[in-house]
Order: C-alpha cells, then sequence, then structure tokens
C-alpha cells in the first residue's frame, strides 16, 4: 500500500466531509452550535438547535420537586415514550402519548385535558429528547402549562416513587 | 491463508458487492444523524465517553465523513482509503460499544435512527460483520470494477 498516496486521498475525503457538514450545519435549520459546551450535570447543551425555542426554565431539574407537584395532584403526568415502553411501567396514572403516534392521539387528549392543564412531560431520561419535543407538540396546539421531568422515567423508579405496569 | 480462501478474498465481484453494501450502509446510517444533530448529540452524551466540548463537533462532522465515505465506495472514488476510514469508524464503534457493555452502562446505539436499538452484542457482532467486509475491501489486491478514480492500479 502506498501510504502517502493513501494520507493525500484520506485528507480529501477529510477534506469534503468536513466542508459539507460546516455547509450544510450552517444553512440547515436542524444545525447545531458548534462550539456550545454541553451541561453535564443537567444533561442539557447549550449548543441548541437553531430553530428550538424551547426554554430551558421549564425543565423540572430536581426529581423531588417533581415529586412535590405529583403529590399536590395539580399535574397530569405524560409519557411520551412508545405505547411498548409505557405497558412496561410508568409513572403511576400517567397518560401515555407517544411521540410517534401524536397527531392520531391528541385529538382525544385535548377533549380530556383543557389546554390550561398543568401537564408534565417525561420521556426514559436525561439522554432522550422525546419529552421536549412533545413540550414543543403540546405548545403548539395550544398547552400553556408544560413542564418537563428531565429525569424521565428511569430517575423516577431510581428514586422509588410510585409507578405502575 | 488457504488458496480457497485467497481466491474468494481476491475476487473482484465479492470486492464490488461489499464495497456496495458497506457504501449503502453507512450512507443510510448517515441520513438520520443529519437530519437531527442535535438528537444524536444527545445520544453521544449518552455514552458517557467523550469529553464535553466533542460532543457537538462529533454530532455535526461524523455522519459527513460516514456519508462522504459511503458515497466514495459506491462510486468508487478513491475505495482503498474510503475504506480505510469506514474500517477506522468501525473500530471505534466496536470499541465504545463494547466499553459500555463491559461497565454495563444503558445507552441508545444511535447507529440507525433514534429509538430503535438492539441487544448490545447483536450490535457488536454486525460491526465485526461490516468490519471483515472492509477489510476485504482495503486488502484486495485485484482491478477494481466499477470504479471512477481508482488510485491502487496493482492488477
Amino acid at each position: 500500500m502506498q501510504w502517502n498516496k493513501v494520507i493525500k486521498e484520506m485528507f480529501f475525503i477529510f477534506g469534503i466531509s468536513i466542508i459539507s457538514a460546516l455547509v450544510v450545519n450552517f444553512f440547515s435549520p436542524a444545525g447545531i452550535s458548534l462550539v456550545g459546551k454541553w451541561d453535564g450535570a443537567s444533561g442539557e447543551k447549550a449548543a441548541k438547535n437553531k430553530s428550538y425555542v424551547f426554554s430551558g426554565e421549564l425543565e423540572i431539574k430536581n426529581i423531588r420537586i417533581a415529586k412535590q407537584i405529583y403529590d399536590s395532584g395539580k399535574a397530569v403526568f405524560v409519557d411520551a415514550r412508545s405505547r411498548e415502553d409505557f405497558k412496561n411501567g410508568h409513572i403511576k396514572g400517567a397518560e401515555s402519548l407517544p411521540l410517534g403516534q401524536f397527531a392520531d392521539l391528541i385529538g382525544a387528549f385535548k377533549k380530556k385535558y383543557p389546554v390550561d392543564t398543568f401537564i408534565v412531560a417525561y420521556c426514559s431520561g436525561r439522554t432522550c429528547n422525546d419529552s421536549h419535543r412533545l413540550e414543543q407538540l403540546l405548545f403548539d396546539h395550544g398547552y400553556v402549562n408544560v413542564s418537563i421531568l428531565i429525569d424521565g422515567y428511569q430517575g423516577w423508579k431510581g428514586e422509588g416513587y410510585p409507578i405502575e405496569q | 491463508m488457504n488458496n480457497n480462501l485467497r481466491n474468494l478474498f481476491n475476487n473482484g465481484w465479492i470486492e464490488i458487492l461489499f464495497r456496495w453494501v458497506l457504501g449503502a450502509t453507512f450512507i443510510y446510517a448517515s441520513y438520520y444523524k443529519i437530519m437531527s444533530p442535535m438528537d444524536f448529540a444527545k445520544i453521544i452524551y449518552g455514552y458517557n465517553l467523550f469529553p464535553e466540548f466533542l460532543i457537538t463537533l462529533i454530532a455535526v462532522f461524523l455522519p459527513f465523513v460516514e456519508l462522504i465515505s459511503g458515497l466514495c465506495l459506491i462510486l468508487g472514488i478513491y475505495p482503498r482509503s474510503a475504506a480505510l476510514i469506514i474500517n477506522g469508524l468501525l473500530l471505534s464503534f466496536i470499541l465504545v460499544l463494547t466499553i459500555n457493555i463491559i461497565r454495563g452502562h444503558e445507552f441508545d446505539c444511535g447507529c440507525f435512527s433514534a429509538n430503535k436499538t438492539g441487544p448490545p452484542g447483536m450490535m457488536v457482532a454486525r460491526d465485526v460483520v461490516y468490519l471483515i467486509m472492509g477489510l476485504q475491501v482495503l486488502l484486495f489486491n485485484g482491478v477494481r470494477k466499477g470504479c471512477f478514480i481508482r488510485s491502487d492500479k496493482t492488477v
């Protein structure tokens, strides 16, 4: 193998990749900031998607606060995960609203819960994004009181809080 | 290596088949990551292996390395070098998956799309199969079929 040739060719391939990545990321609405630092402690990132209007203030970062909200009975907990995951275990009393079936289910959901309902959305944990997306979709449908339990089902279960199958 | 295996390894039709399969796989794998870099970044974060400043850079650049290398394999543009890059990627995927399996860390593979994970052992096995294909493409000594730019003109 002629290594100097291979190295040149690899530079060519990497060069094209880097240029196209920069161009697409710059123009794409889904592009993200390159230099944003990830906040590992809270499981969120500073490098936000450009079209992403979500406010971090809506996140419930402390799971004990989520439990207080749960105990107060003022909020409806909404599970953004798939039906299968929901069946395998979910926060006790939570409503299932899988992101993939949102369009089919939102009609019935809206009839059951008026738009001023306090909703706490969750998915599996800090590395999933479904609850954030659900928050956006609910917001688009007029729901204004939507918070996100960023520790998700795993965090809730880990604390030994009420779950059901 | 016995003769039959050597012949198989140097068969031009097998080379082009493996090249196309690998190329198509990597192009397909890059698609969702390019469409949704933020989700991919979150998955990389979930692997819990990379420094925070690297996460967004990996999320933006890696899918394009996969896409361009995959295109190079299919079109036959510098196939040997593209195969070397693909093999490097596969080795790192195997390493990252294995580390997380060994330490029992729960994670989303993010290999092809969000929320679709197989058993972690299967993911490693699949990558090993791809790696064998990649090695065949890399070490192939004959004339490569269907290439636009072939730097290695060995016969």
